[in-house]
């Protein structure tokens, strides 16, 4: 599977992030433009799972972007909130899906553990 | 300053203009018409025949409407005008409106040149107090009885549309009616102003969004009035309390906002104008304040910052996994992370203070479906506390930002880069492990072990969470007593030495409960002792101390909300005569400011000034200081929910005469407290 879009989409049906609450429900579309034309991906959030189909269903939220910046998001280069903020991808729907979105893309890059930043002195006591 | 302007609000909309209704905005006039963390009008002046207009007076009640009554020219000893001018404001459905009315006294007819020269800078609010060059585009056009402001910057804009009930002749710099009005006649025009976030196809990106419309003003009225009615009644012997208590009342209703995740409920946002967003401490301890008169504002607050829980580690937001925001920005700034604001969670205490919240709430709701709803928000809060929030692992909370540009320095709510000092004047070295934060830390251990037990089953979390803050009282109270001075230090600098200024801090404690008893006595004779204590209220740093200045904002200024904090954990220790005093300063200062409590107020002592000095750029009104006087009022009766009940036990200083607080709304349904004031026997 060499699409990072599709890569990005099976792996998150395989195994969905630790960081998506158990008790978060609901329905998102994704609307990527490409240039073949929107691809659709519809998923369907329920008890932590993450089920992916292609179908145009009724979602709580539908995002748009183009492939190209979802690509960047499946990287972890780019946030969706400050995205959203620019219109590099735009919503419709439930803002909290919005929200939701930061847990279902990748950390940046580079985050570091506060400990290892104050320099690891002493050890826990 | 933003202390003279006036204002018309609606959460995180309002307009802040002199007390003539014109918006001229500068680096160092803080006015404008804002939305959505930006500047919406930068200038907005009207002129009369080319004359700018005075005040005669001005009716400003509930921050929904503003009503200026003006006349042409410069005040003089005797106006004897032949025309007025009548400006009517409101923020309605989210619009700025205003409604012009030109009067003509004289008996002939006169012809009037009406101009309102309109111009914005689409500044986000954090910068408008700094020059900057916008990178983006801006533009003007004329339309149909409108006129479009709009910037540009890739696909981010914003537009400001200023629409014209009457004809006008429309220009790119504002709008010219000519109109002639007949003798002991009036002419009117309404003007609209819309603030619009767009999307690439023009539409903007908020109405895309599941929400209800915003309110109209007629609306806003029938709200505040069913709120003000809702909430507890308060009578007083004591004006000073009841003035304060009713313009709280209002404050706080005013500053009450749906953010867009939330669009049913609503939380406090923390302040005007430079904070009117959605934030951590603030909306965390103005919910607590508020939790006898306005529950709910605690079970939004809680709900929004558990849906933005930090939950990963992204060292440009100094975010953690299970990490509390301190805020959240819609700015170009946040857009194009200038500024790490979306949300940025640089704020040690936030997290501790969420377990607080949620446990207080539910003792004062019953609101048991939340705590259990709300467990693994509150499980990766309390984790934080050791995992992230300890980074020297030595038990205790510091901080440090990753963020080196634009991260905070200070991550305590005395977050300004010089409020951390030993009593020498040098800044504490970093990372700083400030006293209050582990008082907050030892609080949440407790309550989360509570929860634990009675909620979430785990009676084996909530005995190690006991074991955790036993072990964390003692260790505190043998490396930050100072033993030869008699208080707590105000810090552990980052080689784990003690940071030693007399600050109010240290009274935060008391609220914790982390003080043992038997030092209780000498830490409130240090808070109202000369030193600390001014005459109307605990200053946050003390005379005496090097960086002491009456005027520093976290160096010696009077803040009301920690105040509140401070006279509610001297009740906690039944310390009420010192409690009763620092609520009858802060009610007494409250008269100076027509009930409204400011953020802060200058640090003089009460002998060299007589009246409580206004603090020259504070928010206003500001929610932890408008949720002051309710917790407040929670020491003087002595308020605790226990099991099913109310527990009181007014102690009420004299002067105050009786306090009755009646339907006071919780678990047990409505009940009424009464405390009297009884004089002392004379000797």
């Amino acid at each position: 599977m060499s699409d990072p879009i599709e890569a990005y989409f099976a792996q998150l049906a395989r195994r969905p992030p630790e960081r998506l609450h158990r008790r978060t429900t609901g329905t998102i579309r994704f609307e990527l433009d490409g240039p073949d034309g929107v691809d659709i991906w519809h998923l369907t959030i329920a008890d932590g799972r993450v089920t992916v189909c292609r179908e145009r269903r009724d979602a709580d939220t539908v995002f748009r972007t183009d492939r190209g910046f979802f690509v960047r998001m499946t990287r972890g280069e780019a946030k969706p909130l400050p995205a959203w903020l620019r219109n590099d991808i735009t919503a419709e729907g439930r803002f909290h899906f919005v929200i939701l979105l930061e847990r279902l893309f990748p950390a940046p890059a580079g985050g570091r553990h506060p400990r290892a930043v104050a320099g690891g002195r002493g050890e826990r006591g | 300053m933003t202390s003279n302007l006036v204002r018309v609000m609606d959460g995180n909309i309002f307009v802040l203009s002199e007390d003539n209704g014109d918006i001229e905005a500068t680096p160092s006039n803080p006015s404008g018409f804002f939305d959505f963390d930006t500047r919406f009008l930068s200038l907005w002046r009207l002129t009369l025949d080319g004359d700018r207009l005075h005040p005669l007076s001005l009716a400003e009640r509930d921050h929904v409407t503003l009503r200026f009554f003006l006349v042409p020219g410069a005040p003089t000893h005797y106006v004897d005008a032949k025309s007025s001018v009548i400006r009517e404001r409101s923020i309605t459905g989210g619009v700025f409106e205003e409604r012009l009315t030109v009067l003509n006294h004289d008996r002939v007819p006169v012809d009037f040149t009406v101009r309102l020269d309109v111009a914005n800078d689409f500044a986000p609010i954090r910068a408008i107090d700094q020059e900057r060059t916008p990178p983006g585009r801006f533009y003007q056009r004329i339309e149909e009885r409108r006129l479009r402001l709009g910037y540009r910057r890739e696909r981010f804009q914003r537009e400001t549309v200023v629409s014209s009930s009457e004809p006008a002749r429309i220009d790119e710099r504002g709008l010219t009616y000519a109109v002639r009005v007949a003798p002991k006649q009036g002419w009117t025009t309404t003007l609209r102003v819309r603030s619009l976030v767009p999307r690439p196809d023009g539409r903007d990106v908020r109405e895309q969004l599941d929400r209800r419309p915003r309110r109209s003003a007629a609306e806003r009225h029938q709200d505040l009035a069913a709120w003000v009615d809702r909430a507890p009644q308060l009578c007083c012997d004591w004006d000073a309390l009841t003035n304060t208590y009713r313009r709280s009342m209002v404050d706080l209703a005013s500053l009450r906002y749906s953010p867009l995740t939330l669009p049913d409920e609503a939380m406090p946002a923390a302040g005007l104008p430079w904070v009117a967003t959605i934030t951590g401490r603030d909306a965390i301890l103005t919910s607590f304040e508020a939790l006898p008169v306005a529950p709910e504002l605690a079970t939004a607050t809680l709900r929004m910052l558990g849906i933005d829980q930090g939950s990963v580690l992204d060292d440009f937001r100094d975010e953690e996994p299970g990490k509390i925001l301190r805020e959240f920005r819609y700015s170009e700034l946040a857009a194009f992370e200038e500024r790490p604001d979306s949300p940025y969670f640089g704020s040690a205490d936030t997290t501790p203070l969420y377990v607080i919240l949620l446990d207080e709430c539910e003792k004062w709701t019953g609101d048991a479906d939340l705590v259990r709803e709300y467990e693994h928000e509150a499980r990766a809060a309390l984790h934080w506390i050791d995992e992230y929030g300890d980074l020297l692992g030595d038990g205790y909370i510091r901080y440090l930002r990753r963020n080196e540009q634009a991260g905070l320095e200070n991550q305590g709510w005395k977050d300004s880069p010089e409020a951390i000092c030993h009593a020498d004047g040098r800044l504490a070295a970093p990372p700083v492990a400030l006293c209050e934060l582990q008082g907050y830390a030892y609080d949440a251990k407790l309550r989360g072990a509570r929860m634990a037990r009675e909620f979430w089953g785990d009676p084996v979390y909530a005995e190690q969470l006991e074991r955790e803050a036993a072990a964390l009282r003692e260790r505190f109270d043998r490396d930050f007593w100072i033993a030869d001075r008699g208080y707590y230090a105000l810090a552990l600098d980052g080689d784990g030495r003690q940071v030693d200024a007399l600050a109010s801090n240290m009274g935060h404690l008391l609220w914790s409960g982390i003080v043992p008893p038997e030092r209780a006595g000498e830490v409130a004779q240090h808070l109202l002792g000369p030193r600390l204590f001014s005459g109307w209220g605990v200053r946050t740093l003390a005379e005496g101390q090097a960086r002491y200045n009456p005027l520093g904002y976290h160096v010696g200024a009077v803040w009301p909300f920690d105040n509140a904090l401070i006279a509610w954990g001297l009740r906690r220790y039944g310390l009420v005569g010192e409690a009763g005093r620092i609520a009858e300063a802060l009610v007494d200062a409250s008269r100076y400011f027509q009930g409204r409590l400011p953020e802060a107020f200058a640090g003089y002592p009460r002998e060299l000034t007589r009246y409580p000095v206004r603090y020259p750029t504070a928010n206003s009104p500001q929610a932890m200081a408008t949720g002051a006087v309710f917790l407040l009022l929670r020491a003087l009766l002595g308020l605790e929910p226990s099991g099913e009940h109310l527990l009181m036990s007014p102690s009420v200083p004299p002067r105050f005469g009786r306090v009755e607080l009646l339907d006071v709304p919780g678990r047990w349904g409505r009940i009424d407290v009464i405390g009297i004031g009884l004089a002392r026997p004379r000797a």
